[in-house]
């Protein structure tokens, strides 16, 4: 079980009180792809963190206070600071916090993992369409060759790099950017999308075999459960697979 | 001498040769705002770098090697190694160069310049579609968003109560975001900043700064630019030379 399975909080629930010292706090929601890379990063570091989950279909008026659009994930510390944009969220941790570094030292390999970075900026979106095309029974071949070729440009970076994972032979910043999407493949029904690319395939399995992505991983069924409810506009959907 | 003002290559032209050492080398486009926050930061913090100019309407085949997207502006170094996207460039020379460090080094206030950034993000893409529009009427739908763009950065700017987006002194954020703003006047959209009285002291704050002012472009070599590349002539990138 993660340190994230809290009920959301929703319309008329009270504002949470300041964040103590010595932790800092994750405004969340437990399917979120983009507050996944978050938690990776504050997983990874070992950073003390709570975790508030937002009903993100029944947003608490209070949240906007913390983000204009009511958007996660976002970061907020016992400065009462705020950080939002999950890449930018994920580098402030690695900035603001000793130990494991995440990001490389050399300048022209932080710049090269901003670069890589660049390449994935459709990924999230085409994946999301494969989604609700799927869900809603429609066609997506389409949208699963433009999948597919985005994976084919990965494919070539890991290829000519000869490494297992995107930043070299250890795991770093750049790929727990990416894995949230990754993960969920399957359970969006397009896993076959990398068919074609193994050096990706191998890429997957030396993920699933990290701690910290493990520590994370959701299972299938909750998932399911999720989008299940999600697509039927539940608002419970966001707290499906929680035990009280 | 950067060579700022240097003829452009195009389809044809040999390769230039491998960066000499103590040298960065840029390719850029004397008019492209992209590669001018390149220009401001390599200015701004002194650091020694020659210009190869590339014309974006006739391009080397040899400058794919170098971004296989064609797109200015690129960094490369004297070992070779090539870096893209014009705010990963400006990044990258403020990490490699340490002196007159342009980013905070507070990790926070650093964020908060990105957050900004990130502000900011919809306006190049909006200036763009005004300057491609013929039609006046889809003009002003446009010139609406972008009004409404500016007065976000124009809050920021009035929540913070500094002069410049950073701050009291001038730092990257403000770099990366002026060349948009430089360009305006030329793109006769002045207007969009008329109810914002903080941006129009924050721009021209900017323009006494040493760095924009030595970079400054004027109207009328805007406007002649701007004439010839929307009629896609291979001579836009040149013009005024």
């Amino acid at each position: 079980m993660t340190d994230d399975a809290t009920r959301t909080l929703g319309k008329g629930s009270i504002p949470p009180g300041p964040v103590p010292e010595g932790i800092i706090r994750l405004y969340s929601m437990r399917f979120c792809p983009y507050a996944h890379r978050t938690r990776l990063v504050l997983r990874a570091k070992g950073i003390r963190h709570e975790v508030i989950n937002i009903n993100l279909r029944n947003k608490p008026e209070w949240y906007f206070t913390k983000h204009p659009f009511g958007q996660i994930p976002v970061l907020e510390n016992s400065k009462c600071q705020l950080i939002y944009e999950s890449v930018i969220a994920c580098e402030y941790l690695d900035d603001a916090y000793p130990g494991r570094k995440l990001y490389p030292y050399d300048p022209y390999e932080r710049a090269r993992q901003k670069m890589l970075l660049e390449l994935f900026y459709k990924v999230p979106h085409l994946t999301k369409e494969c989604l609700v095309a799927l869900r809603c029974g429609r066609d997506c071949a389409d949208l699963k060759l433009a999948l597919r070729q985005e994976f084919c440009n990965l494919e070539e970076i890991l290829g000519y790099q000869n490494t297992v994972f995107f930043g070299g032979d250890c795991i770093s910043m750049i790929d727990y950017l990416f894995w949230p999407w990754f993960e969920r493949l399957d359970v969006y029904g397009i896993a076959d999308c990398v068919n074609h690319t193994p050096a990706l395939r191998l890429w997957i399995a030396a993920m699933k075999q990290d701690p910290t992505v493990c520590s994370l991983l959701t299972d299938k069924n909750t998932f399911l459960g999720f989008l299940n409810l999600y697509f039927q506009n539940n608002p419970g959907a966001f707290d499906y697979g929680l035990s009280c | 001498m950067s060579g700022g003002s240097a003829r452009s290559l195009g389809k044809g032209s040999a390769p230039p040769g491998p960066v000499p050492e103590g040298l960065i080398r840029v390719y850029s486009m004397r008019f492209c705002p992209y590669a001018q926050r390149t220009r401001l930061v390599l200015t701004a913090k002194g650091i020694r770098h020659e210009v190869i100019n590339i014309n974006l309407k006739n391009k080397p085949e040899w400058f794919f090697k170098k971004n296989p997207s064609g797109l200015v502006p690129v960094l490369e170094t004297s070992q070779g190694q090539l870096i893209c996207e014009s705010a990963i460039t400006c990044e990258y020379l403020d990490e490699a160069y340490p002196e007159k460090k342009l980013l905070p080094g507070d990790p926070y206030e650093k964020a908060c310049q990105k957050m900004v950034f990130e502000s900011f993000s919809k306006v190049p893409p909006l200036i763009s579609g005004i300057v491609r529009t013929q039609n006046k009427e889809d003009c002003s739908g446009l010139k609406e968003e972008l009004r409404k763009e500016i007065t976000k950065l124009e809050e920021v700017l009035t929540a913070k109560k500094t002069t410049f987006f950073g701050g009291n002194s001038l730092s990257m954020i403000d770099y990366l975001i002026w060349p948009w703003f430089e360009r305006l006047e030329a793109l006769e959209l002045n207007e969009c900043v008329d109810h914002t009285p903080a941006l129009k002291l924050w721009m021209a704050a900017m323009k006494k700064d040493p760095t924009v002012s030595s970079l400054l472009t004027d109207v009328k070599t805007f406007q002649g630019f701007f004439n010839l590349y929307l009629q896609n002539s291979p001579e836009a990138c040149d013009y005024g030379l």
